[in-house]
């Protein structure tokens, strides 16, 4: 039976896909949980050091929803879908030409059902109409599983700040690449908040190797006149560190909302909630940030693996099973966490393996792929353009490439070529993607030209064997 | 030792960076009081002398070394350079300076920069989301809108921002660097101006790309070698011959620049380039050149300049890219490019 049923406008479903492909830079599931109030979308990442909730308020966000309910789901539903195959169905069409209707690609509704019971398939069901009158249904499987939640502590986080996302996404632009850590920190004589940037990965690597000071990143700090930020609240001088790629995510998503980014913690290796709000929407993260002890701990050791594990004591996430428990009392999730002591922690944390969830999720793709091809991933792309971008002017002058994919760069120098002269270039194109006709009589040596003769045989090719000294094969019927 | 100053045509900067880094990604950068030099030395491949005067990207230029000649020499990563100079090229102000964190010495630039207006743009990104939704689309250039709108700082509480960005450097004992000299080649044969790099980019480029797909069977043997002649009477030839194609491309009317006799070491109609002109314009002065090689070095037509190809036939080719100055003096930087050259 029909558990959850709703409806997004075009505007919802771009803000729905720009909210999976956020979630997707942190985790290859998410998890959906609907209530009659609201549809929340979780996600935890591989080595659980940051959780992402977003928070869609059913009244507000949907042009309609409906939650029904069952025996077995009364109060909410929960299941964990792919986001990848999440993606491709949410993807928003290029506009065409608006006052041909026919012909207008955009998405004018898209009514999701999640179908699931005794006996029935566990589908959610996305059925999208276009403009141009053309209907696309999608049907993907999920798993049922309920949310972890990852636990803040609000009361225990005494500083906070809240800045324009956009703002501060145009800085993170200054960060240059190769570095993993940002340190926030105040100043408050000079009433300044400093963002600070830096790695430690290659100055263990080459303290006595002179060569690889010169490969060190960029040590980078932007300080920001506190009279930008809104309600600041800092402990002075106390430097919290995060993973710069995380942030660089979130202010990625973030910018697409117009509002204040806020953000409060309480102190080292303890989490970090970022948070700001769309229309109808609340986007929550929670990050572990690295403690002091980490920090140095990761300075003086010489072993790099180690460094690597210790990166960051993992957020403390309700387990499934207190979970399962948390179905029954919901509100048991927030209740803060016990009071543990850096040390205990600590030793929590080196007992506690991720490689359990990282095995499931890769044990699990291989079926998900088997699914027409999703949309490429556009996550390296994305966490990339975080960085300045380099103008399309630019790239014309880089070196030539050629054994990198053809076909893109050949558009570009065309395209310029064409600017340049306003000549016509003489082929180059199809030739240069024309078979070379000599190459199978030249017998290429690390290639069988058998392999590469069935594309090029012409229709009329002689029989090289008679039909009678096969059919004792069996391969034809007498 | 010490080394301050403010940066000015950074745009300029930025992009002679880019340039030498495309060829190599470590320069040695020499300071003394009039010049500026950048060299950078590929194990394979072109090597570039960049001489500037302190005022193409400096001023308030201060330098004191122990050096007698009071110079410093440092090794300079560029890709965090370039990187640096990025973030600087819409601030208000910039300067760099050597100093020491942590015992390591840094070149550390201080920007002082605002972010774009966040209130009347805010809305920016959705009108942009609905019509070119989907991968990558969603994304504004913030690039672009940063250049188009800093100068409008309305925002009540927009304020000023630092950065500072820490270049690692290598500082260089003088004796180390005083044996690395400055190529010297013979008079050259033919001098022309280039058509503009970027049509001659383009076209070479496209030549090195179609000798590696013609010659894939034999692939990894050695790069592509293009062949680059000029001559007296305003020509250029760009040829790509293989054992199955051979392709050339003819640029006529280019200046060949006059030359000065006072500062030729010989009477200009001893000058090998008058013997070239007389042969009238079948007499090309010919190099080879390495595909891939010769292409990081057309990067250098990002700075826009004016060059001039000199050859030597059969034996080298020098490029001088010279680079003008924006504060309206006529005064112009050279940057030297000692184009790798191969035998016939």
């Amino acid at each position: 039976m029909v558990l959850l049923n709703f409806t997004l406008s075009e505007e919802g479903v771009a803000v729905l896909h720009d909210a999976l492909a956020c979630i997707y830079k942190f985790s290859d599931d998410v998890c959906m949980e609907a209530r009659k109030d609201k549809l929340t979308l979780t996600a935890l990442n591989i080595s659980k050091s940051a959780y992402v909730c977003f928070t869609f308020a059913s009244n507000r966000f949907f042009s309609r929803y409906k939650f029904e309910g069952s025996a077995q789901y009364r109060e909410r539903f929960f299941c964990q879908l792919y986001i990848r195959s999440l993606i491709s169905v949410f993807r928003v069409r290029q506009g065409g030409d608006p006052t041909a209707r026919d012909r207008d690609p955009t998405i004018e509704r898209c009514d999701v059902a999640i179908d699931d019971g005794p006996g029935k398939k566990s589908r959610l069901v996305a059925r999208i109409a276009y403009r141009n009158g053309i209907t696309a249904s999608h049907s993907l499987p999920f798993e049922v599983k309920a949310p972890t939640y990852a636990k803040f502590n609000k009361s225990e986080a005494g500083n906070r700040w809240a800045i324009a996302s956009r703002t501060l996404r145009q800085l993170m632009d200054h960060f240059g690449p190769g570095i993993e850590l940002l340190d926030i920190n105040s100043d408050d004589e000079a009433c300044i908040m400093n963002f600070t940037c830096f790695t430690e990965k290659v100055t263990k690597r080459g303290a006595n190797s002179n060569e690889a000071v010169l490969k060190k990143p960029l040590h980078t700090n932007i300080a920001v006149d506190m009279e930008e930020f809104d309600d600041i609240q800092v402990q002075d001088k106390l430097h919290i560190i995060i993973s710069v790629k995380d942030f660089r995510a979130i202010l990625q998503h973030a910018q697409t909302t117009s509002g204040e980014l806020s953000s409060c913690y309480s102190e080292p290796g303890r989490p970090m909630k970022l948070s700001y709000g769309g229309d109808g929407v609340l986007y929550e993260f929670i990050l572990m940030t690295i403690g002091e002890k980490d920090a140095s701990a990761q300075k003086h050791k010489s072993s790099r693996s180690a460094a690597q594990k210790a990166t960051r004591p993992e957020l403390e996430a309700a387990s499934r099973r207190s979970s399962s428990v948390a179905n029954a009392n919901p509100n048991q999730a927030q209740a803060p966490p016990p009071a543990v002591t850096g040390d205990q922690q600590q030793a929590q944390d080196a007992f506690r393996k991720p490689s359990t969830q990282r095995t499931q999720i890769r044990s699990r793709q291989p079926r998900f792929e088997i699914r027409p091809s999703p949309m490429p991933p556009p996550a390296t792309d994305r966490s990339e353009s975080l960085f300045v971008n380099q103008a399309d002017d630019d790239r014309l002058w880089e070196p030539v490439n050629p054994d990198a994919d053809e076909e893109e760069d050949l558009d570009n120098g065309r395209l310029e070529w064409h600017t340049a002269t306003g000549s016509e270039p003489p082929d180059f194109r199809i030739s240069s993607f024309l078979p070379p006709q000599v190459e199978p009589q030249s017998a290429a040596p690390d290639r069988a030209p058998d392999e590469e003769l069935p594309d090029r045989i012409p229709a009329g090719l002689e029989p090289t064997q008679r039909l009678s000294q096969v059919r004792r094969f069996g391969l034809f019927s007498p | 030792m010490r080394f301050k100053a403010d940066l000015r045509n950074i745009r300029t900067f930025s992009k002679l960076t880019a340039a030498l880094n495309s060829l190599e990604k470590i320069a040695w950068l020499r300071l003394d009081d009039d010049t500026v030099r950048f060299t950078v030395i590929p194990a394979t491949g072109s090597q570039v002398w960049a001489s500037l005067s302190i005022d193409l990207i400096f001023e308030n230029y201060t330098l004191q070394s122990a050096d007698q000649n009071n110079t410093i020499n440092l090794e300079l990563p560029l890709g965090p350079l370039q990187r640096a100079l990025k973030s600087a090229l819409n601030s208000t102000q910039a300067n760099l300076r050597l100093t020491k964190r942590d015992g390591v010495p840094m070149l550390s630039m201080t920007i002082h920069t605002m972010t774009k207006d966040t209130s009347n743009t805010s809305n920016h990104p959705n009108p942009n989301h609905d019509r070119f939704g989907g991968y990558g689309n969603n994304e504004p250039d913030f690039g672009e809108d940063f250049n188009q709108e800093s100068l409008e700082l309305t925002m009540k509480r927009e304020r000023e921002k630092v950065i500072t960005q820490d270049i690692p450097v290598r500082v260089l004992h003088p004796n180390s660097v005083e044996t690395i000299m400055q190529p010297k080649v013979r008079e050259p044969d033919v001098h022309i101006q280039l058509p503009p790099l970027l049509q001659l980019k383009a076209i070479s480029d496209r030549f090195t790309k179609l000798a590696t797909t013609t010659t894939s069977s034999i692939r990894g043997t050695s790069n592509p070698k293009l062949e680059l002649s000029a001559n007296m009477h305003g020509s250029l030839r760009l040829r790509l011959a293989t054992e199955s194609l051979d392709i050339q491309s003819v640029w006529d009317n280019l200046e060949n620049p006059e030359l000065e006799e006072a500062q030729l070491a010989m009477p200009l109609n001893e000058h090998p380039s008058t013997k070239f002109k007389e042969a009238g314009p079948d007499k090309w002065a010919t190099v080879r050149v390495d595909g891939k090689d010769w292409s990081r070095v057309l990067s250098v037509g990002r700075l826009e300049g004016r060059v001039i190809g000199c050859f030597a036939d059969d034996h080298a080719l020098i490029l001088y890219v010279f680079v003008p100055h924006f504060d309206g003096s006529s005064a112009e930087d050279v940057v030297t490019y000692y184009v790798s050259s191969y035998c016939m």
